[in-house]
């Protein structure tokens, strides 16, 4: 493969971890248009654990994953009372704060004779943990798609457990939940700390994949995709919001007449869709009967005895 | 403590025109319940048309002021069509998100209209600078403060005197006993989208006069202050709205003078997020009702 074709399918895997950050939020009932900020955090507390502390990859990827759930944590604490639009509003403002802090950060230490770390405006550059122990793309992809791999086969693990139907009850009714005797506040923080821990990993491997990054890119564009990305696909499964990523940069990308048009053509696409199937392609419904599809042998065995 | 006069002043007259801004969010909220994201992006292509004219065909400034605002009302219904008559009535969260891919749109729109960065934006009048003691007042500002204290007297009685304002208030009341009393609910949405993007129009021209130029990141600057000012205000209060714009820009001249110029934009989301955790219901906005929070969860 060549390198072009390795990029695009790594950002595809990076991308595709905010965008299950963001439909792990809306299947509990909430819009956020901020998981970019978790994505930057750990994306920037993972760079500073490989090239400023010299840490291993992995302890990187652990470090800004529990960074950002702890920071989304705590955020869902604050907003526990909002919900609906208050709550849209109010993650994409700790966003934004979180990007202009970010801008301010101006954290160096001297490595090896370099100054390495934070910025200011400047970004976060030299995260050479790649070229340093002399990675090459396709096996960081590897590793992008093997962590991705354990992520969405978690998220499936819940969404078939007990804690994936109070995730979705809370999103179609939290009196009804509450009334179930459930504690909607641990629920609630817990699904914005596993959120965020999910946009951490990505951000995470973000860092390592560009060694680069700068506050620019984890600004709303990047948390409207992510949101975009569930509603295109779908809400009823894990596999939904890849299938948004993969139509949004594998098949945009692909096509090249549409460049320069791309927000245009993905817009109307978008606003369309929403129109005639408010949560995405493969919503609960689809996904329901094709699961039906799949085990009809099984029923219809079952029927028999 | 001069000052701290002077910053203040200087942050009134900046938030006359958040205060604006804000009031285009708080009617169509009031009356749909739903926040169009597109807001400020539909003034950006308006004036953007209006820029295109200037630019290629140097017209008089009277028809780029007309231009501006007779494509920002063309603009403001085809969102409108587009991603909140269509969009399900029990789906406020996919009108909003909806609304947020139409100003990626309309954003492209407009920088295929006029790709360079920046462009000269014409100004209708000029107003030269003057002292008062040992404060300095720019005509401009005034000026904007005017039209804000203009419109919204206009807007007022536009609400409260005619029937069109009945008909709209009752609706923001409650849709179900309006469309029993025979109000035709989609109609007068549209004439309150067709309205506040005329109100948009004026003071996003107002705005970019001052500024003398304009930008493709005027899209997310307007939506983003008129947001942050409504919020601040209470969402779907008229005067919460004006209140909300004023404290922003007082708030902002201040953090901007004491701080430094990376701090402007930073103190108004901490005060943002600050009012949603304390107050989300803003400062004059009423406590959210349980009823509608529900009404807002669904996707």
């Amino acid at each position: 493969m060549d390198d072009y074709v390795v990029t695009v399918l790594s950002n595809i895997g990076m991308i595709s971890f905010i965008a299950l950050s963001a439909y792990l939020l809306l299947i509990t009932g909430e819009i956020s248009f901020g998981q970019q900020a978790y994505f930057g955090l750990s994306a920037y507390a993972a760079g500073a654990a490989t090239s400023m502390f010299g840490l291993p990859i992995w302890a990187a990827v652990l470090i800004g994953a529990c960074t950002a759930g702890l920071m989304a944590m705590a955020v869902g604490a604050l907003t526990l009372r909002l919900s609906g639009l208050y709550f849209s509003i109010s993650t994409l403002a700790f966003a934004e704060m979180m990007r202009l802090i970010l801008l301010i950060v101006e954290v160096q230490v001297e490595v090896d004779g370099e100054m390495v770390g934070p910025d200011g405006a400047n970004g976060f550059h030299d995260i050479r943990w790649m070229f340093e122990r002399d990675i090459s793309l396709t096996e960081f992809m590897l590793f992008i798609y093997g962590l991705l791999a354990l992520v969405l086969i978690a998220l499936l693990l819940v969404e078939r457990s007990r804690l994936g139907s109070v995730f979705r009850m809370l999103g179609s009714d939290d009196l009804l939940t509450e009334m179930q005797g459930l504690n909607t506040v641990r629920y609630r923080i817990l699904a914005a700390g596993m959120a965020g821990a999910i946009a951490g990993i990505g951000g995470a491997l973000y860092a390592h994949f560009t060694t680069y990054v700068e506050p620019q890119f984890f600004n709303v564009m990047l948390g409207v995709h992510a949101l975009a990305y569930g509603l295109i696909g779908g809400l009823g499964t894990a596999f939904g919001p890849l299938v948004g990523v993969a139509i949004d940069i594998g098949f945009l990308e692909a096509v090249r007449f549409i460049q320069g048009y791309r927000m245009i053509v993905f817009g109307g696409l978008v606003a369309v869709l929403l129109i005639f199937m408010p949560r995405g392609i493969l919503d609960e419904e689809r996904v329901h009967r094709l699961k039906a599809l799949f085990s009809r042998g099984n029923h219809a065995r079952a029927e028999r005895h | 403590m001069i000052d701290f006069v002077q910053n203040t002043v200087d942050g009134i007259m900046f938030g006359s025109s958040y205060a604006l801004l804000a009031i285009g969010f708080t009617i169509v909220f009031g009356v749909m319940r739903r926040i169009n994201l597109a807001f400020g992006a539909t003034i950006m292509l308006g004036a953007y048309a209006g820029t295109w004219l200037h630019v290629h065909y140097q017209v008089h400034v009277l028809v780029v002021v007309l231009t501006t605002v007779v494509c920002t009302v063309l603009v403001g219904i085809y969102v409108e069509r587009l991603c909140f008559h269509a969009v399900r009535r029990d789906a406020a969260l996919a009108s909003m998100v909806s609304s947020f891919v139409v100003w990626m749109q309309l954003e492209e729109v407009a920088i295929h209209l006029l790709p360079e960065r920046t462009y000269s934006f014409p100004s209708l009048i000029v107003a030269g600078s003057f002292e008062l003691g040992p404060f300095l007042l720019r005509g401009e500002q005034i000026t904007m403060l005017v039209l804000a204290a203009v419109m919204v007297g206009a807007l007022h009685l536009l609400l409260h005197r005619t029937r069109y304002g009945l008909a709209l208030r009752a609706i923001s009341e409650s849709p179900r006993a309006a469309a029993y009393m025979g109000i035709d609910a989609a109609w007068v949405m549209l004439c309150a989208f067709a309205l506040v993007s005329l109100v948009g129009a004026v003071a996003g021209y107002a705005i970019l006069a001052t500024d003398e130029q304009i930008t493709p990141f005027f899209g997310l600057w307007a939506t983003f202050k008129g947001l942050i000012a409504m919020m601040l205000g209470g969402m779907g209060s008229l005067p919460g709205a004006i209140l909300g714009g004023l404290l922003l820009g007082v708030v902002e001249a201040h953090a901007q003078w004491y701080l430094g110029n990376e701090y402007k934009d930073l103190s108004a989301y901490v005060l943002l997020f600050a009012m949603l955790v304390l107050r989300p219901g803003g400062l004059l906005g009423q406590r959210i009702l349980g009823r509608e929070e529900l009404a807002f969860r669904r996707v």
